[in-house]
Order: structure tokens, then C-alpha cells, then sequence
């Protein structure tokens, strides 16, 4: 068996967002849509203060709520853990983006698949790819990449990372990376309390 | 806990409102709880107007709404698929029985038992009412995402509010109410601001979200509307209608007027005021001293 997990590594990432440009190329996704964000906080006072950056994406949950909440059956978890949403079932109803409790979940609108980064009419190669993946008014979510991870790659998102902070493979296999990481480093799921079981692990 | 740390759609952790559920979806939550609640009061008082006008608030006005809401409501139907994990596909199932179990008995009620089994009917949609009544509210409280939502307050909130209106409309539309049918009003509207209190007690002693939420509602951004509509005229001005005025009709419309527009205002501000909890513990960051990682 194989279970996809990611592991962030707090103290490599710089708050870059080459990996949010990754995923909003990979994914063609519109404007205001992310699969991936770099959170940043300011903690500590004058002299000694720092930035902390947070990615995140969605935690393919092995008890996602958002599975549960779905009333059409558009969201289903694949053998190897990734939580997927099939556009032609998916209603729009929303109930699984509430039922997030990360927040990973956004509706994409016609307007917003119509829109261009350049300019009304001018889109991008990769922006004309938008009506072959996305259906206006479905929500949709990061999949992990599932198509490049099925060819045998790495998610955009953990390729393009320059510092490595993003470090992906199977959860299954104890030799992994993330696993010896995890079992090192103490690796530890965000938001443990809310009970979803995330294949998604914090490192610092 | 300060309304500061609201980042809106930016790049900053912090708590983020929700924003998926719009005004469509609580004017559907709030047609759908009052039209069952009405069928239910109107079933029992005997007023065919008000069983009808429940009818058409949940099987009509619901389903308009949750149809302005949806972002693909062609494949809308699909929502009934899936009543072993979800409660949006239960209360889908138990809206069409009540629409059609409710029009039967409705049907019989009016014209004096044309079709048979009246019986089975009543008992079909009063039950199915019950769960109109009560299923948004385990939708919302089924998941932990939102704190202020994740309660067992939300089904009962649901429950009182829809019959609390119900009630009143449907005294209002008797063109009146007797002694003990005044104090069955008076003791749903004392039941909701119990509720109430409970609902936000709730939120302020739990999560961090939850006291984000409940500060939201009592002195931040929505603590205007909730005071002033949710309290005042949803509560305040029902009760003292019905205590300085008695059951007339006058004080029934300003009863049930103060109720609804209550009650709408709870089920809008209750959307938003949810918030998302920040993915990492402040505390995790800022270490036991408050001071900066080293």
C-alpha cells in the first residue's frame, strides 16, 4: 500500500511563494483561487522579532470531514489517501468547504475561469487550460497533483520548492522521507484537535 | 482574543471569516425550519392556511434559495445521493416526504378526507417536519470546522426558532389566541433566549474561535444587529407585545413580525460570524514567554 504525505520543514521554508506560482501554473487556477498559500506572522517583540512562514495546502485527510459533509458523492478519498473531487458530480453546495477546518476549499465561478491575469481577452497558454480541468461553480481543492503523481512525479508545489521544504512521498514505507522525518523530527498535523487524521506533517 | 487578528482572504495566519454560506443559503435555512415549523403548529391548531403557507416556505421558497446559492444547480438532484454520511442528503429525503406526505394531509384537511390513510400521512410529515426542523442545525454542528457552529445548540436552535415563528403565524392567522396557547408562545420565545445564552456561553468558553465568534456577535462588527434585532425585536418586542396586549391580532402581527425578522437576522449572523481557526496554535509560535522562537 501506498499512502501519499507531505512534510513541511518550518525551518527551511523562506516564504518564497514559488510554490503557490507552481500550483497556480500547474493547476491553471484564477485569480483569488489557491491550492497552496505561504501564511506569515510576525512573533516576538522589538529587538527579537521574526517572520514565520506556514505553508499549507489541503491535508488529505484519512477522516476528512469534507468527505462526510459531501451530499453528492463528488468528494472521495483514493486508495492512496488523496482526497479527490470529481467536478461532474460536484453540486457547488459549498457544505464541504465549511466543513474544512483548514480552509482549503474554494468555488470557482465562470467569471473567475473567464478572467486572465493579463488583461480581459488576453489569457495565457496555461489560463486556456482552465476549461478542460474546471467546471464554473464546482469547489474544488489541491489533490496533491494527483496526475503528475501518477506519472511518477513530485507535485508542483514540492518540485519547485528552491529550499527543499516541501518533502513528499510515501507514508507507508518507513524509509521514506517523510516518514524518517516525521519519526525524527516529531512531525506533528495541524490542528490535531479537530480529529481528521491529516497526511500533512509540520516540522521545525 | 481581538477582532485585529481577522485577516480577511490575505496571506496572513490568523482566523478567517466564513464566507462560503451566503445570505441565500440562511434565507433557505430560515424558509425551511419556519415552513416546517408553521406545517407543524398549523397541523396541530387545525389552520389550513398556515399548513399550506408551510407547504410552500419549505418546498418552494427553500429550494429557491438553495438554487440561487448553488454553483451547479443542474446536477443539484445529486444532493440526495449520499444519506449514509450526510445530513444535507437526509434533509433533502425528509423535505420531498414532507412536501408530499404534508400535501396529502393538507389536501385531506381542507376537503374533509378525499384521499385514504389520512392518518399515515399526518404522522409521515409531522415526523419528516421534525427532521426539516432539526437537520440544518446537525449539518452545521456535525462538522468542527467552525467552533461557533460545532455545538449540539445549533439542531435545537433550529427546532426553537422554527417553531417559535410557527406559532405565532400560525395564532396570527386564527386571528387570535386563548390563555394557554398565549403561554405556549410566550414559553418558545423564553426557550430561544435560553438558547441563545447557551449559544454563546457555549462559544465564549470554548475554542479560541468560538470566543472570536461569540465577541463578533456581542460587542464587535455584528453586535449592532444582534442586539438590536436578534434580542430587541426578535425577543424583547414579541414578549412585551404579548404582555401588555394579550392575543389580539394586532399584537399577534407585531409578535410575529418581531420573531421572523429575529430569526432571520440569527441565521444570517450566525454565517457571519463563523470563523476559521488559524492552521497553527499562536501559542506553538510564540513559545511560553510570548517572545520570539529562538
Amino acid at each position: 500500500m501506498t499512502t501519499w504525505a507531505m512534510v513541511f520543514d518550518l525551518k527551511r521554508c523562506i516564504g518564497c511563494n514559488a510554490c503557490v506560482v507552481a500550483c497556480k501554473m500547474e493547476n491553471a487556477l484564477p485569480e483569488d483561487v489557491f491550492f497552496t498559500r505561504t501564511f506569515v506572522i510576525e512573533v516576538g517583540a522589538f529587538p527579537e522579532v521574526r517572520r514565520v512562514y506556514i505553508p499549507t495546502l489541503c491535508n488529505q485527510c484519512q477522516d476528512a470531514p469534507c468527505e462526510t459533509a459531501c451530499p453528492s458523492g463528488a468528494t472521495e478519498s483514493r486508495a492512496d489517501g488523496i482526497v479527490m473531487v470529481d467536478q461532474d458530480k460536484c453540486i457547488g453546495c459549498s457544505a464541504c468547504a465549511v466543513a474544512c477546518p483548514y480552509d482549503n476549499r474554494s468555488q470557482l465561478t465562470q467569471e473567475a475561469l473567464d478572467g486572465s491575469y493579463f488583461g480581459p481577452g488576453q489569457q495565457a497558454a496555461f489560463e486556456l487550460t482552465r476549461g478542460e480541468r474546471w467546471q464554473a461553480g464546482t469547489v474544488t481543492k489541491c489533490d496533491f497533483c494527483s496526475r503528475r503523481v501518477d506519472a511518477g512525479q513530485e507535485p508542483a508545489c514540492v518540485a519547485s520548492c528552491p529550499t527543499d521544504a516541501r518533502i513528499f512521498g510515501d507514508r507507508d514505507d518507513p524509509d521514506s522521507a517523510p516518514s524518517r522525518l516525521i519519526r525524527q523530527r516529531n512531525g506533528r498535523p495541524p490542528m490535531p484537535e479537530k480529529n481528521t487524521r491529516p497526511n500533512v506533517f509540520y516540522v521545525d | 482574543m481581538s477582532e485585529m487578528q481577522m485577516v480577511g482572504d490575505s496571506f496572513r495566519l490568523g482566523y478567517r471569516a466564513q464566507r462560503h454560506w451566503d445570505g441565500a443559503m440562511a434565507g433557505a435555512f430560515f424558509c425551511g425550519e419556519l415552513g416546517a415549523g408553521l406545517f407543524l403548529a398549523a397541523m396541530v391548531l387545525e389552520v389550513v392556511p398556515g399548513m399550506l403557507l408551510g407547504l410552500l416556505l419549505t418546498g418552494v421558497g427553500k429550494p429557491i434559495l438553495h438554487f440561487a446559492h448553488l454553483g451547479a444547480p443542474g446536477k443539484s438532484w445529486r444532493a440526495i445521493l449520499r444519506p449514509d454520511r450526510s445530513w444535507t442528503s437526509r434533509g433533502l429525503i425528509a423535505i420531498v416526504v414532507f412536501c408530499g406526505a404534508g400535501l396529502l394531509h393538507t389536501v385531506n384537511a381542507a376537503t374533509g378526507d378525499v384521499i385514504p390513510f389520512d392518518r399515515a400521512w399526518q404522522v409521515l410529515a409531522g415526523a419528516a417536519a421534525l427532521v426539516v426542523l432539526t437537520y440544518q442545525g446537525f449539518a452545521m454542528s456535525h462538522s468542527t470546522a467552525i467552533a461557533l457552529w460545532s455545538t449540539a445548540m445549533m439542531p435545537i436552535a433550529g427546532l426553537l426558532y422554527g417553531l417559535a415563528g410557527g406559532v405565532i403565524v400560525s395564532l396570527l392567522l386564527r386571528s387570535g389566541a386563548a390563555g394557554p396557547l398565549l403561554m405556549v408562545a410566550q414559553g418558545l420565545l423564553l426557550a430561544v433566549g435560553v438558547m441563545l445564552f447557551c449559544l454563546l456561553y457555549a462559544a465564549q468558553h470554548g475554542s479560541p474561535g468560538g470566543r472570536l465568534s461569540a465577541e463578533l456577535l456581542f460587542r464587535g462588527r455584528y453586535a449592532r444587529w444582534f442586539h438590536g434585532v436578534v434580542v430587541a425585536v426578535g425577543l424583547v418586542l414579541p414578549t412585551l407585545a404579548f404582555w401588555l396586549g394579550g392575543g389580539g391580532p394586532i399584537n399577534l402581527a407585531i409578535a410575529a413580525a418581531g420573531v421572523l425578522a429575529g430569526f432571520l437576522a440569527f441565521r444570517i449572523l450566525v454565517f457571519k460570524a463563523g470563523v476559521y481557526e488559524p492552521v497553527m496554535d499562536f501559542s506553538a509560535l510564540l513559545g511560553d514567554s510570548g517572545k520570539a522562537i529562538p
